[in-house]
Formats: structure tokens, C-alpha cells, sequence
């Protein structure tokens, strides 16, 4: 009798269980949408108007598919593998309550290349471990990355770079009640934060060698760490940091953009056609006023003014 | 690995901090767990349950999650530590559950026989433990103290999360410089490789020096 009790009693437990798993996943999930943590995000007008920038997306003639290329191979597979982060908002955001769903600027892109060798925005996102984007792409686990990749000559050494495609900079974000930090000069002899494996981990020594340097894994973090008062200011990127302080009250910007990163799509080393033919696909999105349209619809929510004129492609050393 | 060598001396000072955190937490943890097995085997009922609650709230807790409230929750609640040691407290705190447990197992090998001759020769409770019980629990579990002394070594690695420059956050720092992943990333694995041999065979010795013969 005993043995068939048991599983008996048992039934109610588990739904109770997992009634209260869902319940509390659909707080999660609730929670997540309606904050405004992450702006841009949720935008569902955003994807609606990029709707008809996809439908109008050019797509590349039969011959440009080379045969035996890495387009030709892209193309039998189906699918689109790009290297993108998932935690930056405005260029590559993934909304936690629907893991499908990734917005911005840098995966829109990736979604227009698709587009253009596929016919359709089929793509498979691995988010990279920043370290490892060299990596991915010489073991050929990506085809592509977008990830706010800063062209420098070490790495065009390893890879290749179509492009530029975006040109931001570092700023300087402080606590709102900070006065003393006004130029890049006043960093010289305070805690500065970072965000690790950025640029900034390089610049700031370059510009204040008297700044003691903290690194925090992601930007919620290292704003957080900047609320708390961990550290005097955090430098970033002069687009997450708009995001940021757009988000957040205790937080301003202090100092404009003091560098110029030109971000790159990295590709396989040594892989001169399919750079032509991404830099060919630039071009064209850039022609064609695509380009400036996903930019209002991601970075443009945040950013005052226009659209800004795209970085000449091959205009930079490594690219 | 031109890369790691023109880098030598930052990447030898994060190594150092890497050290000096395992060393502290080692120490601290293992002082910190055996107290906790002997709460947890007293005959006081709010020790033990105060033990037995400590351990199930570490060792249930993932490590990333202690940390991360440390760091961020704690500045909240008025309490602002340096990162470094932030982290050696929370390392300290979270080990010491293992640690804990890894003795309360060598206690069930001590018979409880010895126990009663302990009290039977009129030893108080705190001679027992400290004459009888722990030396012999602790002397059989040497070998699983040093792995959890090698679990305590890779976890200074979430250290680089938070901030800290130990040897994780330094090679990152390199290899964003030199772009070359994989010899960076295999010099630094062949370290804690190393580190963590120097454990095991440290544990090694240890064990053959102070096993009891019966």
C-alpha cells in the first residue's frame, strides 16, 4: 500500500513547487520589463521602424557569393554566427524575460549582414567572452564579431577588421554631487573605475599615469561601484555612459568623449574576399541611409542630434 | 608568449596578491571551520543548530552571489571594506563551511569509546576535544582539507569580477593589450596548475608525517 501512496502525496508537493517557480519567474519577468534600467530596450516602435529598415535590407547577388568562400559556406549553412555581447545596453542587449529577443546598435548590424548573405536576419549569437574574440575567430567558431571592437594595430596582427563602422570615445562619469573632476586632468591622483577588458583599462594610464585604476566585470557594476563611492569617477564609453546617467540620477557625465575608438568587425585573418565583401555590404547600408536609421532607433535614443556621419571604411591603421 | 614575458613584473604582483589572498583565507577558514565542527558536535543544542545553519547556508550559497553582496550590498548597509578584503572574509566565511564539513567527517572516524575514556579519566569537555577528539579527527582529513584548500585557490579567480588585480584580472588586463588568448590564458592555467600541485603534495607530506599507526 505504502509504495503506492507515496507517489500519491507526492504530486501535490511538486506543482506546489513549480507553482511557485513560475510565480516567481513571472515576477522576474515582469520586473525586468517594466524597469527602465536598461533605456531603448523595450522599445517595441524601436523594432516595428526596424522592421521596414530589414524588409528594405539589400541583399547580395548570387555571384558575390563566391564560390568554396566563407560566404559560400555561410550561405549553405543557413546561419549567421556572431560573437556579440548580450549585457550592453543600446548596442547589444538581450531582454531577460525573452532570452530571443537582442536589440541594438552592434546586433542589428549583424543582423543586416545576415540579411545580405542569407536573405533573411537568421543569426546565432555566442556571446564572446571579450578575451577570447581573437580566438573565436582564428578556430572559426564565429563567423563575424560585433562587439564594440576597438581596431588596433596588435590585433589586426591576428585578425582582419571590415570597416570602421562606429566611432565613439571614452568619457568620465562622477557621483552628481562631485565638482572637483571637470577635465581629464583632474583624474591625475584619484580612484578611477573601469570596466574590465575595456578600453579604458589602457587610457586612463595613458592620460592620468597618477590614477589608481579599479576594474569591475560589467557596467552595472562599475556604476553601481561609482554610486557607493568605490571610486572618484568611471570612464567608459561615452554611449554607456549617456545610457547610464539617462537610468540613473546619481550619477552625470563630467567629461566629453577624450578618445576615438573606432569599433571594427572582426573577421578571420587572411580572408581577403570576405573583407571586400563585408566592407562592399558597409557601403552600401551606409548609401543607403539603413545605417543612419538603425542608429536613431538604438544609440539615437539617447544621444542628442542626428545621426552622425560614418567612419570612412578603411580610413583607420589595422582596418 | 612574448606577451606574458614583457609583462612579467605586473603579472608576478597580481600573482603575489592571488597568493596573499589564498594564504589568509586558507589560514582564516580552516581555524573558522574546525570552531564550527566543534559547535557542531557540542552538547549545547544552539550550537549545534547555529553550526549545522552555517553550513547549509554556505555551502547552498554560490560563491559569485556572496561575493558580489558583499561588495555591492554591504557599502548599502554602511559597511565599506577595501575589495581585497572584501573578498579574503567572504573566501574565509565560505571555505570554512567546507572546511567544516570535511572535519565533522574525520570526527565520525574517532570512536566514541575514546570519548567515553576521555570522561570516564575526567577530562572536561573542551580536554576531550582539544586532547582526543580534534587532533585524530583533523590528522584523517588532511588529504580532503587540501582539496578544499585547491577549491579555495581557483575561487580567488572570481576575485577579478569585483575589481580585485589578482592574477585572473591581470592576465585580462594583458591580453586586451596583446590579443593573443590562448598562450596568455595557457600561462596562467599552468600557474594555478602549479599552485594547486604545491597543495596537493604539501597535503601529501602532511599526511604521511602525522598519520597515526595503529
Amino acid at each position: 500500500m505504502s509504495d503506492i501512496r507515496l507517489p500519491r502525496r507526492r504530486f501535490p508537493l511538486i506543482t506546489a513547487v513549480l507553482a511557485t517557480a513560475s510565480v516567481a519567474v513571472a515576477g522576474c519577468g515582469s520586473s525586468d520589463s517594466s524597469s527602465d534600467a536598461v533605456p531603448g530596450g523595450g522599445g517595441s516602435a524601436d523594432a516595428a521602424g526596424l522592421d521596414a529598415v530589414y524588409e528594405d535590407a539589400p541583399v547580395a547577388d548570387d555571384e558575390l557569393i563566391l564560390p568554396e568562400s566563407t560566404m559560400a559556406e555561410i550561405k549553405e549553412r543557413g546561419v549567421l554566427r556572431v560573437a556579440a555581447a548580450l549585457d550592453a545596453p543600446l548596442l547589444s542587449q538581450q531582454d531577460p524575460s525573452n532570452p530571443d529577443d537582442v536589440e541594438g546598435f552592434d546586433i542589428d548590424l549583424a543582423k543586416m549582414l545576415a540579411i545580405y548573405i542569407l536573405g533573411e536576419p537568421n543569426i546565432e549569437i555566442v556571446p564572446p567572452a571579450s578575451e577570447t574574440r581573437e580566438a573565436l575567430l582564428q578556430n572559426g567558431t564565429v563567423d563575424v564579431v560585433f562587439n564594440t571592437y576597438t581596431i588596433t594595430e596588435e590585433r589586426a596582427e591576428q585578425i582582419s577588421f571590415a570597416g570602421p563602422y562606429f566611432t565613439s570615445g571614452l568619457a568620465v562619469a562622477v557621483a552628481a554631487d562631485n565638482e572637483d573632476i571637470s577635465s581629464i586632468e583632474d583624474l591625475d591622483g584619484t580612484n578611477v573605475i573601469v570596466g574590465a577588458n575595456t578600453p579604458a583599462v589602457t587610457a586612463v594610464p595613458e592620460v592620468a599615469p597618477g590614477a589608481e585604476v579599479t576594474s569591475f566585470a560589467t557596467d552595472p557594476q562599475a556604476v553601481q561601484a561609482l554610486v557607493q563611492g568605490r571610486g572618484d569617477a568611471y570612464v567608459q564609453d561615452y554611449t554607456l555612459l549617456l545610457a547610464a546617467a539617462a537610468a540613473n540620477d546619481d550619477i552625470k557625465i563630467a567629461v566629453q568623449p577624450f578618445t576615438e575608438e573606432p569599433y571594427g568587425i572582426g573577421l578571420p585573418p587572411e580572408d581577403a574576399e570576405y573583407k571586400d565583401f563585408v566592407n562592399d555590404w558597409l557601403e552600401q547600408i551606409q548609401d543607403d541611409g539603413s545605417w543612419a536609421e538603425i542608429w536613431e532607433a538604438t544609440l539615437g535614443t539617447v544621444v542628442e542630434g542626428d545621426a552622425p556621419t560614418p567612419p570612412e571604411i578603411g580610413s583607420v591603421p589595422g582596418s | 608568449m612574448t606577451a606574458v614575458i614583457e609583462n612579467l613584473d605586473p603579472l608576478l604582483r597580481a600573482l603575489g596578491t592571488t597568493v596573499l589572498i589564498l594564504v589568509v583565507s586558507a589560514i582564516g577558514s580552516l581555524v573558522l571551520g574546525v570552531l564550527i565542527t566543534v559547535a557542531r558536535v557540542s552538547p549545547i543544542p544552539v550550537l549545534r543548530g547555529a553550526a549545522f545553519a552555517y553550513v547549509q547556508v554556505f555551502v547552498n550559497i554560490p560563491l559569485l552571489a556572496l561575493l558580489l553582496l558583499a561588495v555591492f550590498a554591504l557599502p548599502d548597509a554602511g559597511l565599506l571594506m577595501p575589495l581585497t578584503t572584501t573578498v579574503i572574509v567572504v573566501l574565509t566565511v565560505y571555505e570554512a563551511a567546507y572546511v567544516a564539513e570535511a572535519v565533522r567527517s574525520g570526527i565520525n572516524t574517532v570512536a566514541a569509546g575514546q570519548v567515553e575514556a576521555a570522561r570516564a579519566m575526567g577530562l572536561r569537555l573542551s580536554q576531550t576535544l582539544r586532547h582526543v577528539v580534534v587532533p585524530q579527527a583533523v590528522r584523517a582529513v588532511v588529504q580532503p582539507l587540501g582539496n578544499v584548500m585547491i577549491a579555495l585557490l581557483m575561487n580567488t579567480a572570481l576575485a577579478a569580477t569585483v575589481g580585485v588585480v589578482e592574477l585572473t584580472s591581470a592576465v585580462n588586463k594583458v591580453n586586451l593589450v596583446a590579443a593573443q588568448p590562448i598562450p596568455i590564458f595557457t600561462a596562467a592555467g599552468l600557474t594555478y596548475m602549479a599552485l594547486a600541485l604545491a597543495i596537493g603534495l604539501a597535503a601529501g607530506r602532511i599526511e604521511k608525517k602525522v598519520a597515526i599507526h595503529r
